[in-house]
């Protein structure tokens, strides 16, 4: 163990004491590209943060200088524990785990999965730690994402709007549970402040223990969460009628306010002045009404009609001359010639193969 | 137009001469048809002959042709000659198919003497002509003193039963033979390898002279005598001054039958024919001039005298007169078969393949395992194709039946004259029946002896084209039952089998002797034991102790299970050759007995016999002889008092074991075989599927009935208080559908309710209650949200109002809403409803929603929608793959799985056994941790249904009653596992589950393994054949099935020793690299698990006590969640196998992708720790931190793993 090196390209090696071994993890100060262009291609750009992907957006939610990019995280780290582990340096804003079960190859930054896994989070009554943190950069972020994924537009209106106040979800009732992850995965660490940072990055002179949070493990754990599954009927129609509530406030909404362009409205026109149009009803419609368009076979093979019922009429008669006839009596036979001969390859094959010896 | 056609006539013609081109214009223009008939002969000329071979010269300069533009490929093009197209037509209309026969031509050569090897043997044969002629007579002396004389060189005579005496008036001497004759099969190059390294037989016929034969020979075994004394002498003979070994071989052990065997001493001289791997049998023989008296062997004739009933009229000895006869026979059958091979230009390629596949299935000689009677028997298979091609002698006895059997003609094709004799053999018995017909083949001279004494006498007649014998003499009936069993069993496949299935394989290729795949039940018989008294006239007539003994069992045993069987087949080891110097050939020490039920009689409870007025009539008297203190007069509820015998069973599984029963019965009651000796592998199969004693008696005392039965009728129940609710829900319930194994037959374990009343005082261990899914599907409604989000919160609210309704409608009723795994997204369909009944049944429901189908295709789809408004690649991704798992889950669990769950549940009620069939292979593959992990439950049902629906799926041709399917889950089991063994899984498989409109229709499947899993099963509903299969097994389980397989097929086909041990093919092996082992105390299914401690139950039932705080959890199996947690966590780094059914085990192998050292990279995607630096290095290398993935997994587990242990690889 005294040979590990300090550091492995770029990345401080911190080792984690476990009971019979030693844990590593890879730590390295977080910086977000400057690019613009999303390039989630590449390795690093796990680090890739929702700066660049809301453009606009005002504040990072991993800000330079105090962001520590943790790689190899303990599969079941809770955030309090990683919180515990460095303490020691200083205080910790809050931890993001990143690529929550998103697989490595899609195009993924940082921050949507991070939020994403918050509000999931909220739901399934994992601690509310960091859905807490997360408030202020989710508010932001969703403002500039009125077309993102469903999930998030149960949440919008909380912020975004100052229409009437929308029905509140009635959550169900949460115990706290650990979210068990994929191993080797990473995660972002925001400290309060730089100097903790540098704290953290120095080399560790030897393992310390990875503590542990309230959180049952184990059998206990598996028994927690078969409980939690099963809330008592009341939570379950408090949250299933808010759910419901919410969805028929937002539908009523998005209705009201035109920007569901997704739904109903007015249609949409873009910046070249161009009628967004997709499928729905019957012929199709723009994207909250006016122009149709004209099918599902349309829209994907841009085709309007399948041609469909008259096949062409051969042009030709099959059997009218003489050499045809010849010609595809012969076609047959040498179709026959042509079955056998596969046959005997067929066959020759098996016997080389040493099949045809029965005992 | 015009120029286009002269062109192509020009191409035509330019291939080949101006003959060609008429004849191919003269075709094309007369007829219709492609081929016809008549121009092949006209053109089989010689001229065309060598015109063909011109062609072959002409074919560079017409490949320079400039009108040629195909060039290269010329040769292919050119159209077939005439005599090609004769053979191609031939092949495809007298033969099965035209591969058929090219695969029959391929088979041929391989079960033939090989014509180089043969000089060698003629050198032999003509020095062994020369020494036989040559040999020195011999003085007549007593028979024992001439024994004795033989004795001294160290040669024994077999002398037969009744055995000579000091006292004997006759004399044995000996003279040179008058006539040495190559014979049978050999000599009419005839000649069939056999099984199991079995020589071919040269038969030297040694005819003795007449001289040494008296009038009365034919009496009291004398001629047997004379004969064995000549072969011994000849035996002494050859062992002292020719190089070669000597054996006696008598077939069926009968020392009548003894022969002399020669075999070629390994020397590499000039006579050595080892090569050719054949043996000389010397027979010898009686002359027709012989003084025996040839009318005092008719079958009535009774010729041995037993002191103690001298005087008395004798029961008649038809096999002792039939023997005598067999020696006038051999030269009489050469002619005849000479000339039927003369006259049949088939017959040749018909007889060996009749007799390959009489081989294969252990019908003659030579195998270690054959069928009883069938020995020996070589001529019986030719005179068989005799019967067919020169028909049927007419016979008083059968006189009155109109219509004779027709010959067929003599230019059959060799498959023809193959599918006819299995058309005779197989017909159903009602046309034709070995019992009721005496069979006479056409002879030349007509009867030699009257036909009503051949049926009187013998079971079963076929006498031969000389009217010499009757070839089945000897032959029990139960084995002809069974040949005839075999045949039909192969009709059925030439005839149902599709194009994909290699049929040739099937019948001519596969061994089909294994006991295991071939018979519903197998029963091993120890008859080293016992001795039975049998009449001293039956052995005398038999020739030996064991035929006697067999011909009687097999004569009870059809009696007793009368039409429980289609087939009962006696089986044992064929006969061996032994020293010159050994008298008796050895006793058989074991029988196996095969037993193929007829479904619909076999578990019957009652065997009714005659009725009680005819108490004293004779068949009364035989009934109770038959069955002794079983039999038992009994009064019916229709008011019949019958004689009847009762066969009392407890549970189902027991009255699968009747057939067995009754032959462990019989075997004790009529020759005193001892219950030890009589095995069968039934009731360890049994013990598999059943839950310990114990538990069922802890389960029993809380006042729990389990079963399939109980489960589907308290799912019958909650259907109608579910429906009873109906205006209480929002919609009306259309449908309830049941898609649980335990609702279907099939889980390996029966299920099992406990009541929550008693449900704590249940051990910890034996807590498991497995929730059974049904789905619900309501009336449609515009209503519902058109948003994914939405509907599953619509479900939740549904759930709830239901579950309230419920509970409030019936009281014993809990339910209670799942709102399932909240980590998956919030598309996919998670919430359920558990419902438990009062009875202690515990149900999970959920919702189909038909509208969620289309609205995740919509997202799916519409990556190609080009006019979709840019949404953010980031989430979009994410949605889609999403939706895309939502969909998979969706199509399986709303779209497959009750379809499934209907064809099985059919499949259940029409197979009696396939139920047994799926539960034992779920249990095997379970407790070699393969199940659930790796493959999955339907992925078993569909695989096991394989052997049930045959080729056409059910309702069509295939009824329970065909030959083809198992009727015993043992045997349906070793059927699977012989497909398993040598499956190839990149050839996909098509099973019928599903009833179809036309059975033809099989879809074009392609195999699509990918990396998650590499078997394709697909069936009409699934035409790509991946829905069960697509996570699993891959190629490494895939592979690791195979070898199990065979691993497991290998202990199966031991049938010599002591019976296999059945626990041992479900031992788990341990081979891993890690072994994860969890604490059974906490694991509420561990009672399932394979070699269950009881005592963890029984201790934790003691100190339930202690574990008071943990409540009862329905469907509760820590185990399995840690093991998903475990495979979702280490998906990259580790490879899990465990038991789905309790198992207290978990093993693991690292994945070889990681297990080097790699240069860092950031989201590597598994633990890794630096390697200790060298110098000089810009790239940093990791390696997989195995040790601190063990400590995370015992962290994960903690309270469940108890220990983790790691092999050094």
């Amino acid at each position: 163990m005294s040979a590990l090196p300090k550091s492995v390209s770029g990345f401080t090696v911190i080792p984690v004491a476990y009971a019979r071994s030693t844990h590593i993890l890879y730590a390295r100060a977080h910086a977000s590209p400057k690019s613009k262009s999303n390039s989630g291609a590449n390795l690093n750009t796990g680090v890739n943060t929702g700066a660049n992907t809301g453009a606009s957006a005002k504040s990072k939610p991993l800000p330079d200088g105090r962001t520590l990019f943790l790689v190899n995280v303990p599969p079941d780290a809770t955030e309090r524990e990683i919180v515990l582990f460095f303490k020691h340096c200083g205080t910790v804003e809050r931890v993001v785990f990143d690529l929550d079960d998103v697989d490595v190859g899609s195009d993924v930054d940082g921050n949507a999965s991070g939020k994403s896994d918050g509000e999931e989070g909220g739901e399934d009554g994992e601690d509310g730690m960091d859905e807490t943190a997360d408030v202020d950069a989710d508010a932001d972020a969703d403002q500039h994402q009125p077309n993102q994924q469903p999930p998030k537009k149960r949440r919008k209106p909380t912020q975004a709007t100052t229409q009437p106040t929308p029905p509140k979800l009635v959550p169900l009732p949460s115990a706290p549970l650990r979210t068990l992850r994929k191993t080797g995965l990473s995660a972002h660490l925001v400290f309060l402040d730089a100097a903790s940072l540098s704290r953290a990055l120095a080399p560790a002179p030897k393992p310390r223990p990875w503590p542990a949070s309230e959180e049952p493990r184990g059998l206990a754990h598996y028994a927690a969460l078969h409980d939690a599954r099963r809330p008592p009927l009341d939570a379950v129609k408090a949250h299933a009628d808010s759910a419901v509530a919410l969805f028929e406030f937002e539908v009523e909404a998005a209705r009201r306010q035109g920007q569901g362009a997704h739904r109903r409205g007015e249609a949409v026109v873009d910046a070249d002045g161009f009628t967004l149009v997709a499928r729905g009803g019957a012929y199709g419609k723009a994207l909250g009404g006016g122009v149709g368009i004209a099918s599902r076979r349309f829209e994907l093979t841009g085709k309007t009609t399948a041609g469909r019922g008259r096949k062409k009429e051969a042009k030709e008669k099959e059997a009218f001359y003489a050499f045809q006839k010849a010609e595809k009596q012969r076609k047959a036979i040498m179709d026959l010639k042509k079955g056998f001969e596969a046959d005997k390859a067929r066959i020759e094959k098996m016997r080389e193969a040493r099949r045809f010896k029965p005992y | 137009m015009a120029l286009n056609l002269k062109r192509k006539r020009e191409k035509a013609a330019a291939a080949s001469n101006k003959k060609r081109h008429h004849s191919l214009t003269h075709l094309g223009s007369e007829d219709a048809s492609p081929i016809d008939a008549s121009h092949p002969s006209e053109e089989e000329t010689p001229d065309d002959n060598s015109s063909a071979g011109e062609e072959g010269a002409e074919e560079i300069p017409v490949g320079d042709n400039a009108h040629e533009s195909h060039g290269a490929d010329h040769k292919s093009k050119k159209p077939p000659t005439g005599e090609e197209l004769r053979v191609i037509k031939d092949a495809a209309e007298l033969y099965r198919s035209g591969s058929f026969k090219l695969q029959i031509d391929a088979l041929l050569p391989h079960v033939r003497p090989k014509e180089s090897r043969k000089p060698p043997l003629d050198r032999f044969l003509h020095s062994l002509h020369a020494f036989l002629v040559s040999l020195p007579s011999l003085p007549a002396q007593n028979p024992i003193v001439a024994a004795q004389n033989l004795a001294k060189q160290g040669v024994a005579v077999p002398y037969a039963l009744p055995l000579p005496t000091r006292e004997s008036k006759w004399r044995v001497e000996f003279e040179k033979p008058s006539d040495v004759t190559i014979v049978g099969t050999w000599a009419n190059q005839l000649s069939v390898k056999q099984k199991d390294g079995v020589q071919f037989g040269v038969d030297v016929a040694i005819e003795m002279p007449s001289t040494l034969f008296q009038e009365k020979d034919y009496l009291d075994g004398r001629f047997f005598h004379k004969r064995s004394f000549y072969l011994a002498t000849i035996a002494a003979a050859i062992s002292t001054s020719m190089s070669t070994d000597v054996f006696y071989d008598a077939a069926q052990g009968d020392p009548r039958l003894s022969v002399l065997v020669l075999r070629p001493r390994n020397d590499g001289s000039q006579n050595d024919f080892s090569k050719l791997h054949a043996e000389v049998r010397i027979i010898p023989t009686l002359p027709p001039s012989s003084p025996i008296p040839l009318h005092r062997l008719s079958p009535a004739h009774s010729n041995v005298r037993l002191s103690a009933e001298a005087g008395r009229q004798q029961a008649a000895t038809p096999l002792y007169n039939s023997t005598i006869l067999l020696s006038t026979f051999p030269k009489s059958e050469l002619l005849f078969t000479h000339q039927l091979k003369e006259s049949s230009p088939a017959f040749r390629d018909a007889h060996t393949l009749l007799r390959v596949w009489a081989h294969q299935r252990g019908y003659g000689g030579g195998s270690n395992i054959c069928v009883r009677g069938f020995e020996g028997k070589g001529s019986w298979w030719s005179s068989l194709l005799g019967l067919l091609v020169t028909g049927e002698e007419s016979s008083q006895a059968n006189g009155k039946k109109a219509s004779q059997r027709r010959p067929l003609g003599r230019g059959l094709s060799s498959y023809q004259l193959f599918r006819a004799a299995l058309d005779f053999l197989g017909n159903p018995p009602a046309k034709h029946n070995f019992a009721d017909n005496a069979v006479f083949v056409k002879a030349t001279n007509g009867h030699r002896f009257p036909p009503e004494e051949y049926a009187a006498h013998h079971p079963a007649v076929f006498v031969d084209p000389t009217s010499t014998v009757n070839l089945l003499a000897g032959v029990p009936l139960s084995s002809l039952e069974s040949l005839m069993h075999d045949a039909r069993k192969t009709l059925e496949q030439l005839n149902g089998s599709s194009a994909n299935e290699d049929v040739f394989a099937e019948v001519f290729l596969k061994d089909q002797c294994h006991l295991s795949t071939r018979f519903d039940a197998v029963i091993r018989v120890d008859l080293s034991r016992t001795s039975p008294s049998l009449s001293a006239l039956a052995v005398m007539d038999h020739g030996s102790f064991d035929s006697a003994l067999l011909s009687e069992v097999s004569a009870i045993l059809r009696r007793g299970l009368g039409d429980r069987t289609q087939a009962i087949t006696i089986l044992h080891p064929s006969s061996a050759v032994r020293a010159i110097s050994e008298t008796q050939p050895g006793r058989l020490s074991r029988i196996h007995i095969g037993l193929n039920y007829n479904p619909e009689h076999a578990f019957r409870l009652v065997d009714h016999g005659p009725s009680a007025e005819e108490q004293q009539s004779e068949e009364a008297t035989r009934f109770r002889e038959l069955w002794g203190e079983k039999a038992e007069l009994r009064r019916f509820k229709d008011g019949r008092i019958l004689e009847s015998v009762v066969w009392e069973v407890k549970t189902s599984d027991e009255r699968a074991h009747i057939p067995a029963t009754i032959v462990r019965h019989l075997l004790h009651r009529h020759f005193g075989i001892a219950a030890d000796d009589i095995q069968t592998l039934q009731t360890p199969f049994d013990a598999l599927l059943r839950l310990p004693d114990d538990v069922v008696q802890l389960h029993q005392n809380s006042g729990s009935l389990g079963g399939f039965k109980a489960a589907i009728s308290a799912f019958d129940d909650v259907v109608k208080k579910l429906k009873a609710l109906d205006d209480q829900l929002p919609l009306a319930l259309l449908n309830i559908s049941p898609v649980s194994e335990y609702l279907r037959y099939t889980s390996a374990y029966s299920p099992l309710p406990i009541p929550t009343s008693t449900a704590l005082a249940v051990p910890e261990s034996l807590r498991y209650l497995p929730a059974i899914e049904i789905i619900l599907e309501f009336e449609k409604s515009s209503k519902w949200p058109d948003d994914l989000h939405a509907i599953q919160k619509i479900k939740l609210a549904f759930f709830e109002s239901i579950a309230t309704a419920l509970m409030a409608s019936s009281p014993g009723i809990k339910a209670s809403v799942v709102v399932g795994d909240l980590r998956t997204s919030g598309v996919q369909d998670q919430a359920g409803l558990e419902i438990v009944t009062s009875q202690g049944w515990a149900f999970l429901a959920r919702i189909w929603h038909d509208r969620e189908a289309t609205l995740l295709d919509r997202i799916i789809n519409s990556n190609k929608n080009p006019l979709r408004p840019v949404l953010s690649d980031t989430s979009f991704g994410k949605e889609r793959r999403e939706a895309n798992e939502a969909r998979d889950l969706y199509t399986r669990r709303f779209i497959h799985a009750p379809r499934h769950h209907r064809a099985v549940a059919n499949l259940c009620h029409h197979f009696s056994a396939y139920s047994g069939a799926v539960r034992l292979v779920k249990r095997w593959l379970a407790s070699h941790w393969l199940l659930q992990g790796h493959v999955s439950e339907e992925a078993v049902e569909i695989l096991c249904a394989k052997f049930f629906v045959g080729t056409s799926g059910i309702g069509a041709s295939s009824t329970e009653n065909a030959p083809t399917v198992p009727k015993s889950k043992e045997r349906a089991f070793a059927l699977v596992v012989e497909f398993l063994k040598d499956w190839k899984w990149e050839e996909p498989l098509f099973v019928p589950l599903y009833e179809s409109s036309d059975g033809s229709s099989i879809p074009e499947v392609h195999a699509l393994g990918s990396k998650q899993g590499v078997w394709t099963i697909s069936t009409a509903e699934d035409k790509g054949g991946r829905m069960w299969t697509s996570s699993g097994p891959d190629a490494v389980a895939a592979q690791r099935v195979r070898s199990l397989a065979r691993a497991a097929w290998n202990i199966m086909q031991k049938t010599d020793a002591e019976y296999y041990d059945v626990k041992g093919l479900f031992n788990p092996l341990d081979d891993y690299h890690i072994l994860i082992e969890l604490d059974p105390s906490v694991l509420p299914r561990y009672y399932h698990c394979f070699n269950a401690n009881p005592r963890i139950w029984s201790r934790s039932g003691d100190a339930s006590g202690r574990r008071d705080g943990s409540p009862f959890r329905i469907g509760f199996d820590p185990a399995k969640l840690f093991i998903e947690d475990l495979e979702r966590t280490f998906a990259e780094t580790l490879k899990f196998f465990y038991d789905p059914y309790g198992g207290d085990r978990i093993g693991a192998v690292w994945l070889p992708a990681v297990d080097k050292a790699r240069p860092f990279r950031a989201l590597g995607g598994f633990s890794s720790i630096p390697l200790p630096t060298e110098k000089s290095k810009d790239k940093a290398l990791v390696t997989l931190n195995k040790q601190s993935i063990l400590d995370e997994i015992e962290r994960m587990g903690a309270g469940l793993v108890v220990k983790i242990t790691t092999r050094q690889q």
